[in-house]
């Protein structure tokens, strides 16, 4: 992606955002901070103004798009934080991870780092209280409980 | 009944404002005739029933506010300015500025027929060289242009010309106040370059100065402290014999290096447009319609001759910016329009027979000769840009398929 800023003298600043195919999108932000969102089709055609936003609307708009504001996918990892400071977390396993292939008790993660993995989402199912014997798969969410250092020693030997 | 002139004037400038914006022309044109409307020369001549004869006099308060208008027109020139841009993008809008300055030469041909003279050649070439960065720029954002490729090339050689004219002014000046003798004008010109060099050591040392001055989050000290430093030193240098002008284009520049200039540009931008509006106004107060009937051959063939000049120095400009042809065509469309700083030139004539330097005479002329082209200029360029698409077609067939021939096209 190509983003090319250029000053307008005496209007303010223009952003020019390809969009593939020849596609471009241009932002032409004023000083008075009104903001107008151009297309332009091919980089021969005329543009074409497409929307034009106050400030405010602006922001609540590039926030939006930026996924601040409503965030549709869900984020890797997850955090609560149970009474006491310990905190409930779950963690998808990656494809490549070390531990995919191990055993709870190979992989041996309460001892290594502390965290408790107390159930395995895979799939639709949960297994809970999963025992010594169970197989780590890829794509398999841990839901484990540890203090804060637990975590982060378990997410240094989720990836390594 | 000061007050209710400039009560008049506001209600007659917010009218013609609305109305320019309405038919869908710049609004400079609109401020001036309005201002010759309800001056002494137009509504001053009608005896009406029951009252007898009203008009708006030129007030010493609409006079100031119209310095003050110039004052901060060539302020925000300064503001805007960008040195560090100019000189990043140097190759093409060196180029493109440098092809520009051929209507200067124009200009100074075609003023020197008409009156036989240098500095009323001088102030010509000036007056049909510059274009309306004001009205330019508006017409860009209207039309959607400014998201184009043509807006680079259209804004870089106003930049230039900007630079060109704060120059050009301080000579002007030092020459119309210094009076007709060679040796005489050769000390102003020197006081003038001299003023400039001060200022442009006070741009380039005095940044942490400007910066302290304005380091503050109220917007009212902002303001006050901008204007008192803009308008002082304007001020200052009138009293000198310096252009107030020129003063204020660098002490804008020397804000433009602070972090609060675009703290400044939103602040000041209401001012600057209500002072501008009353220049306007002004110029049409004191423009003699009257006069027109002298100097309309001299604009009609200025205006013949000079938007073909811009349309295609204008084209060159474009094309130096590596822009195909119908683009460039816009560029020269573009370019065409006149007004502020033609009808600012016009003024320093104005000034010298005021102060007795020039002769009245001749400073009517001109000005009337500048009003009048800048209402043709402004009114053509605006028409120009809004219906560019037959022009670019003829430009392109014509261009584009002779190819070999086509470099000295035009004219």
């Amino acid at each position: 992606m190509t983003v090319t800023e250029s000053d307008l003298p005496g209007v303010g600043k223009k952003f020019e955002i390809e969009l593939g195919g020849g596609e471009e999108m241009i932002v032409v932000i004023h000083n008075t901070g009104k903001r107008e969102v151009f297309r332009r089709t091919d980089p021969d055609a005329d543009s074409e103004r497409a929307f034009e936003f106050s400030d405010d609307l602006a922001r609540t708009i590039g926030s939006i798009i930026e996924g601040a504001y409503f965030q549709p996918v869900e984020p890797e990892t997850q955090e609560t934080t149970l009474p006491g400071g310990v905190l409930l977390e779950w963690y998808e396993l990656p494809p490549g991870s070390p531990l995919v292939g191990e055993t709870l008790e190979s992989a041996d993660i309460g001892n290594r780092t502390g965290l408790a993995v107390v159930a395995i989402q895979r799939g639709d199912e949960v297994l809970d209280s999963p025992g010594a014997e169970t197989t780590l798969r890829e794509g398999d969410t841990l839901i484990g409980v540890g203090t804060r250092e637990n975590c982060a020693a378990f997410e240094a030997i989720l990836t390594e | 009944m000061a007050l209710l002139d400039v009560g008049v004037m506001f209600a007659a400038v917010a009218v013609a404002g609305w109305l320019a914006n309405r038919l869908g022309q710049s609004v400079i044109p609109a401020y001036i005739l309005v201002g010759m409307l309800v001056g002494e020369f137009v509504l001053g001549r009608v005896a009406l029933p029951a009252v007898g004869t009203v008009y708006v006099p030129e007030t010493e308060f609409i006079a100031l506010g119209a310095e003050l208008g110039i004052v901060f027109l060539l302020f925000f020139l300064g503001l805007e300015f960008n040195l560090d841009r100019l000189l990043g993008r140097w190759r093409p809008i060196g180029t493109a500025g440098t092809i520009d300055l051929a209507n200067f030469g124009v200009g100074l041909v075609l003023g020197w027929l008409v009156f036989d003279a240098f500095l009323p050649a001088f102030l010509v070439a000036g007056i049909v060289y510059i274009s309306s960065s004001a009205v330019i720029t508006k017409s860009l954002i209207d039309l959607g242009w400014i998201a184009n490729d043509e807006a680079e090339p259209l804004l870089g050689t106003l930049v230039y010309e900007d630079l060109f004219i704060a120059v050009y002014l301080a000579v002007a000046s030092a020459l119309v106040l210094g009076g007709g003798d060679v040796a005489a004008a050769a000390t102003d010109v020197g006081i003038a370059v001299g003023f400039i060099v001060g200022l442009l050591g006070v741009v380039r040392f005095g940044a942490p100065l400007f910066d302290r001055l304005v380091a503050t989050d109220n917007r009212e000290f902002v303001a006050l402290r901008a204007v008192a430093a803009v308008v002082f030193v304007a001020g200052a240098a009138l009293a000198l014999g310096v252009s107030e002008a020129v003063a204020a284009f660098f002490v804008g520049m020397a804000f433009s290096a602070t972090d609060r200039a675009h703290a400044i540009e939103t602040i000041l931008e209401p001012v600057r447009d209500l002072f501008a509006a009353v220049f306007f106004f002004w110029i049409g107060l004191v423009t003699d319609p009257a006069l027109f009937a002298d100097v309309a051959v001299f604009v009609a063939l200025a205006v013949v001759v000079t938007t073909p000049t811009k349309v295609v120095t204008g084209y060159l400009a474009g094309r130096a910016f590596d822009l195909d042809v119908r683009r460039s065509t816009r560029v020269g469309l573009g370019m065409t329009t006149r007004g502020e700083f033609s009808l600012i030139i016009a003024t320093v004539a104005v000034t010298g027979a005021e102060a007795g330097s020039f002769d009245p005479a001749l400073a009517g002329t001109i000005n009337a000769f500048a009003v009048g082209y800048v209402l043709v200029m402004a009114v053509l360029g605006t028409t120009l840009m809004g219906y560019s698409a037959p022009f670019e077609s003829i430009a392109t067939s014509w261009l584009d398929r002779g190819g070999a021939d086509g470099s000295g096209a035009g004219g």
